[in-house]
């Protein structure tokens, strides 16, 4: 799909946006949209504000300066249609797998046969039939995400966003997971905003890169990543990954490593 | 040269069967339960009046005085009055608790007050109750109800407060409202608090049903162990005492059961 018709209409824009927690600014200046089948991957150091502008897009916080809506319209809280997956999983402990991803839809206010019959296609989809009655204690951190996942897919939202969403699982499950991630998509195009701070991850996913950075922090540099969808696997040894990871490394580390030393100095 | 004949070292050849089963905790517990029993008849034989409680006495009266209707009253009515209040120290401290712990005016505002009055030893304010309640059984449920209230409201002040920010965070992108969040999730999250408080109020609520008995007179447990100490029935009283710590293991033993049956998740680190 072309830049062009991706940007036609917009799902999410954002203009002038700024944030400041009293004396602090977070980020500002903030100018981006995204499209309707569009996957932005927004990248930054840690402490760049990337998962506090994540929550303004999802209305948890406001902004503080500029412009933000999706579909149209301005956020002045959540939204019917967003949908948050969690660094940390958020699963309630007292709730099962089923009960766990089966909460956005029942408070949506699905029936009761409606929410039967639909959570098992989003547990299966995520691959954790048989699963259903176990709590989040019981089962590991690559599931729980899958868990966190579906809970969010269950509301089938337009725009789905991702708050460093395999940040807390180990690397090999990680892998297995953006793979997984990738499939999904495939099967059910959304908008997407996925936050990481890891630059694979963020080329493999994004359509675009969004680079956050400074203190404030800002955007630094959009990156055009002009891979081919589907992408899977292969997609890692594509010659246009290894220079596009390779671009996103160097206008992220250079400052980072400079900033590593100041501090010891 | 022979290679010299070690003995056998096994775990099972090292530790005989009945070694396992001296170490077991259920040998250990009633061999010294019966040391203990031995000791008191002992002694009470060797130094002490006829009318004093002994285990033989106690045997010997234990299955008249339990069936006796005038006893099962007193047990009930100690109970009972235990039961209801603690029920209503459950849900006016669950709701004051979550207030102050979701509300920040309503914590500074109450917390002083409910700390200090958690600690006010109950003793202390029972001739006070007296004079607003009467020589009665109101008198008892207040003393009771003042016993429990403040150590629920407190831990469901603390479960409330300490919810973790994350699954109000879930809650609020998934659009919950107020009124859903808080039977939803502030309540199950608190629910490990609040059984916590409710064992202590439990503890508590008991100590001040018998102590109110004994001041004010009640019919009651407190009161037939007061009534049969005076009498020289020091027996008979003993099986009311018995009684007491019966109901407060067993209420232990059913908040276990009820923790492990139908909260799992909470007993993770």
């Amino acid at each position: 799909m072309s830049n062009q018709v991706r940007q036609a209409q917009p799902r999410i824009a954002m203009s002038g946006a700024g944030k400041r927690y009293g004396a602090l600014q977070v980020f500002r200046d903030v100018d981006l949209t995204v499209g309707e089948r569009e996957v932005l991957a927004i990248i930054g150091p840690s402490g760049c504000g990337k998962t506090t502008l994540l929550r303004c897009i999802d209305g948890l916080i406001p902004l503080t300066e500029g412009e933000l809506t999706v579909e149209g319209e301005h956020i002045t809280g959540p939204r019917e249609g967003v949908a948050m997956v969690f660094q940390h999983f958020g699963l309630f402990p007292w709730k099962t797998v089923f009960q766990n991803v089966a909460y956005g839809l029942k408070l949506a206010g699905a029936s009761r046969a409606e929410i039967e019959e639909k959570i098992p296609e989003f547990i299966k989809l995520v691959g954790l039939s048989g699963f259903e009655h176990y709590y989040p204690y019981q089962i590991s951190g690559g599931m729980q995400q899958r868990c966190g996942l579906a809970r969010a897919l269950a509301v089938q939202p337009r725009v789905l966003l991702m708050d460093e969403p395999f940040g807390a699982v180990d690397a090999q499950t990680r892998e297995i997971l953006q793979f997984e991630m990738l499939r999904i998509w495939e099967m059910r195009p959304t908008t997407m905003v996925f936050v990481t701070h890891a630059i694979d991850e963020a080329v493999l996913m994004g359509d675009r890169v969004l680079v956050l950075k400074g203190r404030p922090s800002s955007v630094h540099e959009i990156v055009e990543v002009d891979l081919p969808r589907p992408r899977d696997r292969a997609t890692l040894l594509h010659p246009r990954f290894a220079e596009l990871r390779e671009h996103v490394w160097n206008t992220l580390m250079a400052e980072a490593r400079q900033a590593e030393f100041e501090v010891t100095r | 040269m022979t290679a010299p004949v070690l003995p056998e070292t096994g775990p099972a050849a090292a530790r005989p069967l009945w070694r396992d089963w001296i170490e077991s905790p259920l040998f250990l517990k009633s061999t010294a339960g019966i040391v203990l029993l031995l000791l008191w008849e002992g002694t009470v034989r060797a130094f002490a009046p006829s009318y004093v409680a002994r285990p033989s006495g106690i045997v010997r009266i234990f299955t008249t005085v339990i069936g006796d209707p005038q006893f099962l009253a007193a047990a009930g009515a100690t109970l009972w009055a235990v039961a209801k209040g603690l029920l209503v120290s459950l849900v006016l401290g669950t709701l004051v608790g979550f207030a102050m712990g979701r509300i920040n005016m309503m914590e500074r505002g109450l917390r002083y007050y409910v700390n200090s009055l958690f600690a006010t030893p109950m003793v202390a304010i029972l001739p006070l109750v007296t004079l607003w309640f009467g020589y009665n059984a109101d008198a008892r449920f207040a003393i009771v109800v003042f016993a429990a209230f403040f150590s629920i409201t407190i831990n469901a002040c603390d479960g409330a407060r300490s919810v973790p920010l994350e699954y109000l965070e879930v809650a609020n992108s998934f659009r919950a409202r107020p009124f859903h969040t808080l039977f939803d999730i502030i309540f199950p999250a608190s629910l490990p608090y609040l059984l916590a408080g409710v064992r202590l109020a439990a503890g508590r609520a008991l100590v001040g049903a018998v102590v109110a008995e004994f001041f004010v007179s009640i019919p009651g447990l407190g009161y037939y162990i007061l009534y049969n100490s005076r009498t020289f029935k020091h027996n008979e009283a003993f099986v009311a005492v018995i009684v007491l710590v019966a109901a407060g293991v067993s209420f232990e033993v059913l908040m276990n059961w009820l923790t492990r049956r139908y909260l799992p998740w909470s007993r993770r680190d």
